[in-house]
């Protein structure tokens, strides 16, 4: 029953974007057609397969096969729920449902029958929604019925909704390290918003390209949906990290993984785009790279989803075992080349833009920070994929791994860092140097300063001080600005310095906006820079009763403990820490036994105290006594604010609109 | 103060600052972790791209030790790593060298910047002029436009050709390790074994292939390479039972034999009696163990004795147990 609802879902989702294609096609003809309806039904669609999917996971319908392989009766909620994006299959449901979304407030925001660079977009966006929900009646159907059914499980499905069900009792249950946190239950959502938001400016993109007005109007309109992808792909990215931190036990966030890096490549490109889209908006430059830019970020999303999705990263031989590899391959490279080779075609419409006067301006600011976010975004994608193509190609296995990651992306992030300072106190179009002298010189020494004091009293490691010195160059010349631009206005007015705060602030909110997650992103780089210089780590063996001391903190271990919960065991030793005498409160790490799975799931216990995390790792636990790893992050919460930050001055950006068109004040030009 | 004599003193300030920030960083005494580096830059064989600094599993903390003890030897860096990769296979360098088919990996985003600049320099010297009509398309330019998407689209059906050809052509996985199983192995290299074995690390058809493998290391008590095939074996849920009881049972030998860790001999058997309470094979080095290790003659006496009520033992274990039994009785050491 849910699996025909379902499949009537997907059916009906994948003609009303077959109809967007077939009628976006008229209307950019100039004839006339309606794209609303078939929008709606596309999202409609969607939300019947999600809708389906939910009910069968929320009631245990085991004659699903998707059901049955990856749910089981004891999954609480909300991991039962999250099952739906623990697969393969539901993923793509997830996806479809997000791109659902999207193309329907596109299609609901098109200006009548005159426009046709919203029609050809709405057209792009049926194209790969028809991609979407074409896999899932072929390759990766969510809604094929179990028959054959194992004691738990399913061994064999069918894609005939009427085929006689063989349902068994029972399934495994979603992967253990996904319903170890709740964290697991948002992070893709977040994520996939953030994946599939890129589709709505490739989508303006090419379809700009086709109908051959490269002009910023695409980029305008794509702005918003930008923004929102940007944001939801930073907040996604933060939470991933959170999450391996919380779950994986190895007292880190972030491992160069391919997975992780599939999330990172969109984001430098998206990072590189938002400010390419504005040299264009405001300068006419840089047409060709926006499209360059907005085809490779898009092209990066299905890459990744690619990398992640088709087995591929495990083992290069996985690659033919599945269909779904090949279908996501093949749709890349139609990407590619279909985007370039319009693009190719424009080219004379394009190619025409101006020079920049200098490169001591906004413009010339942003050029070399599109230049380092693109070798940045180039050199996770040639670290990534060389291993695997080398493997496919040769057979030789090499490794490429944290060191060759680090050595590269190290000096390119202070480079950013160090651009990020100079840019928003940089003129548009050329800045006199008394101008930025005046601008420079405080937060230089406020800068230096900080790094002398961070040295004097706290560590001397070169790369810590690198990141307090730039991170506070680039606050300070962020909050010299600020100040700068409203005690010129207070001066003037005769109000309040703060009044003229908020003014100078409520005048020009998207740049406000973006130096907020400029903020952020300083915070991360501190945080990353503390937690990976500064660590400390020991293996200790206790008895219980007996006590250790680790990085000025107390730790008793009490006893070991034992509890049942729904859907597995939990077992762990109890652990007291104190620091300065007095009792800060107790760790409790722990292994998890999910039913079916053999060992346990081992889940670090987490205390954040103001300077740092004490991360205690369950090693081995015996009647007598309890092997832990213990393990500091100094700082560490600064990487989570950071991301938070930074995707919060995404969103800000997004709910606020330019009052006015000015950014610099007249007086401060006249000090030119 | 003029403008000047302030923007000097600034300067000055700076410059000091500057000055000491360096002294400080560069007067610090070196603390690198040596331990750590060096974990950092090696795969973890039995895990997804994980370093062995990072993972927590048995085999990597095993490998970790090993580099704790030979930095403390005072052996240099290169040949702790050479070590490792000489002797876990799996073991991969995380940091690839810039030679051989790794350089591509340091040149190609020194390219990129090159190219990069290139661009950039290009542009700004043949820029468009502003609000220039554009040029339009010639005759010419257009032939030549759809010439180049051609060539694109065939460069890229060339690319998917060749590739999806030298997958097929490399040793099929999944059909390659079903045929080697079917054949008589002792014909087959260990390093033939070691390569269908890597290739097929998802696959477990390959498990009775890669107990075959661990079998010869073990026969040779070259416990180091034995070790990571029979864990590998354990830790898959979807080994046969015999299959899990003889890793088991093999790597809890080794961990009383090579390591002297009891504790960690029996838990193992014990994990596989889990499977089989009655599989002669655990009970006998459960049995040994305790014995040799644990000094529980008793415990050793009553196992060989169940044993041996057992008609299904075979005649020469048989033999083995009646003069192990004969010496434990006798309160004699283990031999």
């Amino acid at each position: 029953m849910l699996a025909l609802l379902g499949t009537a879902g997907v059916i009906a989702a994948l003609i009303g974007s077959l109809l967007l294609v077939v009628r976006g096609m008229r209307l950019t003809r100039g004839m006339e057609a309606d794209l609303k309806s078939p929008a709606g039904l596309v999202l409609a669609g969607a939300l019947v397969a999600m809708a389906a999917m939910q009910i069968a996971l929320l009631s245990d319908d085991f004659s699903l096969a998707y059901v049955a392989n990856h749910h089981s009766v004891a999954t609480p909620f909300p991991f039962d729920a999250a099952t739906a994006w623990a697969a393969l299959e539901g993923s793509i449901v997830l996806w479809g449902l997000v791109l659902a979304v999207f193309t329907w407030m596109t299609a609901r925001r098109l200006g009548g029958g005159s426009d046709r660079l919203g029609a050809a977009a709405v057209m792009v966006m049926g194209g790969v929604a028809i991609f979407f929900f074409g896999l899932m009646i072929t390759v990766a159907n969510p809604f094929e019925v179990c028959v054959d059914a194992l004691d738990i499980g399913c061994a064999g499905s069918s894609a005939w909704p009427f085929a006689a069900v063989d349902a068994p009792a029972n399934g495994p249950g979603p992967n253990p390290l996904l319903q170890n946190h709740f964290l697991m239950a948002v992070h893709p959502p977040v994520l996939y918003v953030g994946y599939v938001g890129l589709t709505v400016p490739f989508a303006y993109a090419i379809g700009a390209l086709a109908l051959g007005t490269p002009g910023p109007e695409w980029l305008r309109r794509s702005h918003r949906s930008t923004l929102v992808a940007w944001s939801f792909l930073t907040l996604g990215i933060g939470l991933g990290g959170w999450w391996a931190y919380e779950v994986l036990s190895w007292g880190g966030y972030w491992a160069w993984d391919p997975v992780e890096n599939a999330s990172l490549m969109p984001w430098l490109a998206a990072t590189a785009f938002i400010h390419s889209g504005l040299v264009q908006r405001r300068r006419e430059m840089l047409q060709a790279w926006n499209f360059v830019l907005v085809i490779g970020a898009f092209a990066l999303t299905i890459l990744g989803t690619f990398l992640t999705r088709s087995g591929t990263i495990n083992s290069v031989h996985s690659f033919t075992q599945s269909a779904i590899g090949p279908a996501l391959l093949g749709f890349l490279v139609l990407v590619l080349v279909g985007s370039f080779t319009l693009f190719a075609m424009r080219s004379h419409l394009v190619a025409s833009s101006p020079r920049i006067e200098t490169f001591v301006s906004r413009e010339g600011t942003f050029l070399v920070n599109n230049l380092l976010l693109t070798v940045y975004a180039f050199v996770v994608l040639i670290g990534t994929t060389y291993p695997l193509l080398l493997e496919a190609f040769t057979g030789t296995q090499v490794g490429v791994g944290e060191p060759f990651f680090n050595r590269l992306a190290v000096p390119l992030s202070f480079m950013l860092l160090l651009t990020m300072g100079f840019g928003p106190i940089t003129p548009w179009r050329g800045a006199a140097p008394g101008l930025l002298w005046s601008r420079l010189r405080a937060p230089t020494v406020v800068a230096l300063a900080a790094g002398l004091l961070v040295a004097v009293t706290v560590t001397r490691v070169g790369w810590v001080i690198l990141a307090i010195v730039l991170g506070i160059f680039v606050i300070g010349v962020i909050v010299g600005l600020l100040l700068e631009l409203a005690a010129a206005r207070a001066s003037r007015s005769g109000r309040p310095l703060l009044v003229e705060v908020r003014t100078v602030i409520g005048n020009d909110p998207p740049f406000w906006a973006g130096q907020v997650s400029h903020i952020g992103v300083v915070l991360v780089a501190i945080g990353i820079a503390f937690a990976a210089n500064l660590p400390l780590h020991a293996d200790v063996e206790l008895a219980p009763g007996e006590s250790v001391e680790f990085a000025g903190y107390i730790l008793t271990y009490e006893a070991p403990f034992r509890r049942d919960e729904p859907n597995r065991a939990v077992e762990g030793a109890r652990v007291i820490v104190h620091r300065d005498d007095r009792r800060v409160g107790t760790l409790e790490p722990r292994a998890n036994f999910y039913p079916g799975v053999t060992g346990g799931i081992v889940t670090p216990a987490v205390m954040t105290r103001p300077d740092g995390d004490l991360y205690l790792t369950l090693r081995n636990l015996d009647t007598e006594t309890v092997e832990l790893g213990l393990d500091t992050s100094p700082m560490i919460w600064l990487v989570w604010l950071g991301g938070l930050t930074t995707a919060t001055g995404g969103f800000w950006s997004l709910s606020a609109r330019r009052r006015r068109q000015v950014i610099e004040p007249k007086p401060v030009l006249a000090d030119v | 103060m003029s403008e000047r004599v302030r923007n000097v003193l600034i300067v000055a300030v700076m410059a000091v600052m500057a000055i000491a920030l360096t002294l400080l960083v560069s007067t610090r005494p070196a603390d690198v972790d040596r331990v750590e580096e060096i974990g950092s830059r090696i795969k973890c064989p039995v895990c997804q791209g994980e370093s062995i600094a990072n993972s927590p599993s048995p085999m990597a903390e095993d490998m970790m030790d090993l580099v704790s003890e030979r930095v403390a030897a005072g052996v240099p860096d290169q040949e702790i790593i050479d070590e490792l990769l000489g002797s876990y296979t799996g073991a991969v360098l995380l940091d690839p060298p810039a030679s051989g088919s790794t350089l591509v990996l340091w040149l190609a985003p020194i390219a990129a910047l090159a190219v990069g600049v290139g661009v950039i320099w290009w542009w700004q010297r043949h820029p468009g002029a502003v609000g220039d009509p554009p040029a339009p398309p010639t005759e010419r330019s257009r032939t030549r436009l759809v010439v180049g998407g051609v060539v694109l689209i065939f460069a890229f059906a060339g690319i998917l050709v060749v590739a999806s050809n030298s997958l097929q052509d490399r040793p099929a996985p999944a059909s390659g390790a079903a045929d080697l199983a079917d054949q008589d192995l002792t014909e087959v290299s260990d390093e033939t074994m070691e390569a269908v074995v890597a290739a097929n690390a998802d696959n477990p058809q390959v498990n009775g292939m890669r107990l075959a493998l661990a079998e010869r290391y073990f026969d040779a008590g070259d416990y180091r390479s034995a070790f990571p095939h029979y864990l590998e074996v354990a830790e898959d849920p979807d080994a046969t039972a015999a299959e899990a009881i003889t890793a088991l049972v093999r790597l809890s030998w080794m961990a009383y034999d090579g390591n002297d860790e009891v504790e960690t001999a029996t838990r193992l058997v014990e994990e596989a009696l889990a499977i089989d309470p009655n599989s002669t094979v655990a009970l006998y080095v459960k049995a040994r163990v305790r014995w040799c290790g644990a000094g529980e003659t008793d415990e050793a006496v009553t196992i060989f004795e169940t044993l041996l009520a057992d008609p299904g033992v075979d005649p020469e274990t048989r033999a083995r147990i009646e003069s192990d039994l004969e010496l434990a009785r006798d309160g004699e050491g283990c031999p």
